[in-house]
């Protein structure tokens, strides 16, 4: 009962970090028709830059604060100085359905190459904000540490201010306007090349702050968010790729899935119980687990 | 009746010409690396093996996205799957060498048409972010077997070359002889299928898969045979690579070689078979101009490892902004118009 608990709390932690890269991912779906593969290498920018910032200040949270705004100029840029020019040139011929995709491998590669000429391919940590050390009951010491709780707590945090910047603000309206049915919002005088620009720039911040907290626990270098990259698209995609109420489900789920499998069966099936789910959930239903009706044909 | 039949056998012999004159082609071609082998350093001869290996490669891609219009960022992972097939036979069986890359394109072949099954329902980001994770977790799922010899992996030794050859007749030699011809025989059928009805359907579904499936095209059953196919290539290419290197270890097939795969695809122009060996070159090239940049600019850790992969990505954006159907596109647009009429 005990060893279930834990399963379910550390789950959550794991769960709520995978739903922001998963978030990230599906805001740009939602926008742009494209997964954002630079996404990791986007957030492991501005987790550099929080790590900078979190090593010299020996504060975390201003490192966190800087992710997020590098995470966030970084998507704008993305989307205005590449993806414009990509939909601008490669929209004929054989390549044009497979160039976003590629284009966005080439940015990640690009980002990775010039973080590692930068940084070089150290492992680099930051210094978690909360302790690591499991909370104690008396005799007994679980898992779950204040880290935990911490992250759990921030990242919930950032799920409700972008719900109320959703459904409660005009720039979420348009947000939403624009990624449903953009020709039409265009036409209610929505400026939807820069509100897409805003969804870039909201994905890159989400994704900085992913970023920064698998940092907190792990050891930081050019290629330590693939993985996340990895766990967020199947979380996505779990949850339906359209739906931001279902990439959060989905990672939570995936989370707790996997974290059920490190515990109870062992860490070498961990990458093989998440393609697993991901095959499984394409060939049962690839709409997602939130889908009602409809179904999406390749 | 008659005249259709004759009409029918016109056809059959002009293309049966057509085939004899392509074979001559790959045997001049075959004879022209021969001669070239001999001529140049043990350097550029491991080279060449090299670019065979990847023409090998980009060709499973080229009929995979260019063709039939399917992303794949697995073709690393299923090279694997090739090189680890292909060490698994030699070194358990003790068969003769070309039963190994028999092997390799079987199992790859087979694990293409598991993955297919699943590919052929999803569309674009669907499959392209299912083979990303292919690529990531494989090596890492190669590492948790221990009959695939974990992070140091297996041997993979052809052995030396016959004694027939001479002993002037260098051991990187006969890696490129055998990885030469094999790219050699695999171009040659591989283009043979694009030209068949195979490849007019792939193309067909790229164009419009529900106009193909109104012609009667069974998109999804092609799909899987076109992914069943180049992975079968893929896999071919995994032991060639294997065999250049002598080992079969999860480092051989990192992400980072799924990505040179589709740029070197891209650069050379991702419906073009003939492009690929351009874009085999390209790939052996680039790290060779990096090496040479990144000892000029002080040899440092960071720029070794870090350079060939800028000159890399940078390349696969720029082509893909610029080019995204290769540099022949404009002259083939311009080669289809005058014959289309």
């Amino acid at each position: 009962m005990q060893k279930a608990l834990e399963t379910l709390l550390i789950g959550l932690s794991t769960g709520s970090i995978y739903a922001l890269m998963s978030l990230a991912l599906v805001l740009v779906w939602r926008s742009t028709r494209v997964i954002n593969f630079a996404q990791a290498g986007q957030a492991m920018f501005s987790t550099y830059i929080g790590f900078e910032i979190a090593s010299r200040s020996q504060i975390f949270w201003l490192g966190l604060i800087f992710a997020i705004v590098a995470g966030a100029v970084l998507g704008a840029g993305v989307d205005y100085f590449f993806m414009r020019v990509l939909f601008k040139h490669a929209n004929s011929g054989p390549a044009a359905v497979v160039a976003p995709v590629i284009a966005t491998l080439g940015l990640l590669g690009l980002i990775r190459s010039i973080v590692g000429l930068t940084w070089g391919g150290e492992f680099r940590a930051i210094e978690a904000p909360a302790s690591k050390d499991g909370y104690t009951f008396g005799e007994t010491t679980i898992p779950f540490s204040p880290l935990n709780t911490l992250i759990i707590a921030t990242v919930a945090i950032i799920l409700i201010v972008l719900a109320i910047l959703f459904q409660r603000t005009n720039l979420g309206l348009a947000l939403r306007a624009s990624a449903y049915a953009p020709e039409i919002a265009q036409l209610a005088g929505i400026r939807t090349a820069r509100t897409r620009t805003i969804g870039w720039a909201i994905a890159g911040g989400v994704g900085g702050v992913a970023g920064m907290l698998v940092t907190s626990y792990n050891f930081l270098t050019p290629y330590s968010l693939d993985l996340l990259l990895v766990f967020g698209f199947i979380a996505a995609v779990v949850g339906g790729l359209e739906s931001m109420v279902g990439a959060v489900v989905g990672a939570l789920v995936l989370g707790i899935g996997l974290t059920i499998i490190l515990n109870y069966v062992g860490t070498s099936l961990v990458f093989i119980g998440g393609f697993t789910v991901l095959l499984l959930v394409l060939l049962i239903k690839p709409d997602g687990i939130m889908a009602r009706g409809k179904v999406r044909r390749g | 009746m008659e005249s259709w039949q004759e009409a029918r056998c016109d056809v059959v012999s002009s293309s049966a010409k057509k085939l004899r004159k392509k074979l001559l082609l790959f045997v001049l071609l075959g004879w022209v690396l021969l001669i070239i082998g001999d001529r140049v350093d043990e350097l550029r001869v491991y080279q060449g093996a090299q670019i065979a290996m990847y023409t090998i490669a980009l060709a499973s891609i080229v009929l995979l996205t260019g063709y039939s219009g399917q992303v794949s960022l697995g073709n690393g992972a299923m090279m694997a799957v090739g090189g680890y097939a292909a060490a698994l036979t030699l070194n358990n069986l003790q068969t003769p060498i070309w039963s190994a890359f028999m092997m390799a394109i079987l199992v790859a072949a087979l694990f293409g048409a598991f993955l297919g099954l699943a590919a052929a329902r999803l569309s674009g980001p669907y499959l392209a972010g299912t083979t990303l994770a292919l690529a990531v977790g494989l090596p890492a799922i190669a590492n948790q077997f221990s009959f695939l010899g974990g992070e140091p992996g297996l041997l993979f030794d052809v052995g030396f070359p016959p004694e027939r050859f001479g002993e002037e007749f260098t051991q990187y030699k006969w890696y490129f002889w055998i990885a030469a011809f094999i790219a050699l025989v695999s171009l040659f059928i591989t283009s043979n299928i694009l030209q068949s009805r195979f490849g007019r359907t792939w193309r067909a579904i790229r164009g419009n898969s529900l106009a193909a499936e109104l012609t009667g095209i069974h998109s999804s059953q092609m799909k899987i045979l076109a992914f069943t196919v180049s992975s079968g290539l893929a896999g071919l290419a995994g032991a060639v690579l294997a065999m250049t290197i002598s080992l079969v270890a999860p480092g051989a097939y990192t992400l980072a070689l799924s990505f040179a795969l589709v740029t070197g695809a891209v650069l050379a122009g991702i419906s073009s078979l003939p492009g690929v060996v351009l874009g085999g070159f390209i790939l052996v090239v680039i790290p060779e101009i990096a090496d040479a940049l990144a000892a000029s600019l002080g040899n440092e850790d960071k720029l070794n490892s870090y350079l060939p992969g800028l000159f890399v990505s940078v390349l696969l954006i720029l082509s893909v902004i610029y080019t995204p159907n290769g540099p022949g596109e404009n002259l083939r647009k311009h080669f289809h118009k005058k014959s289309a009429h």
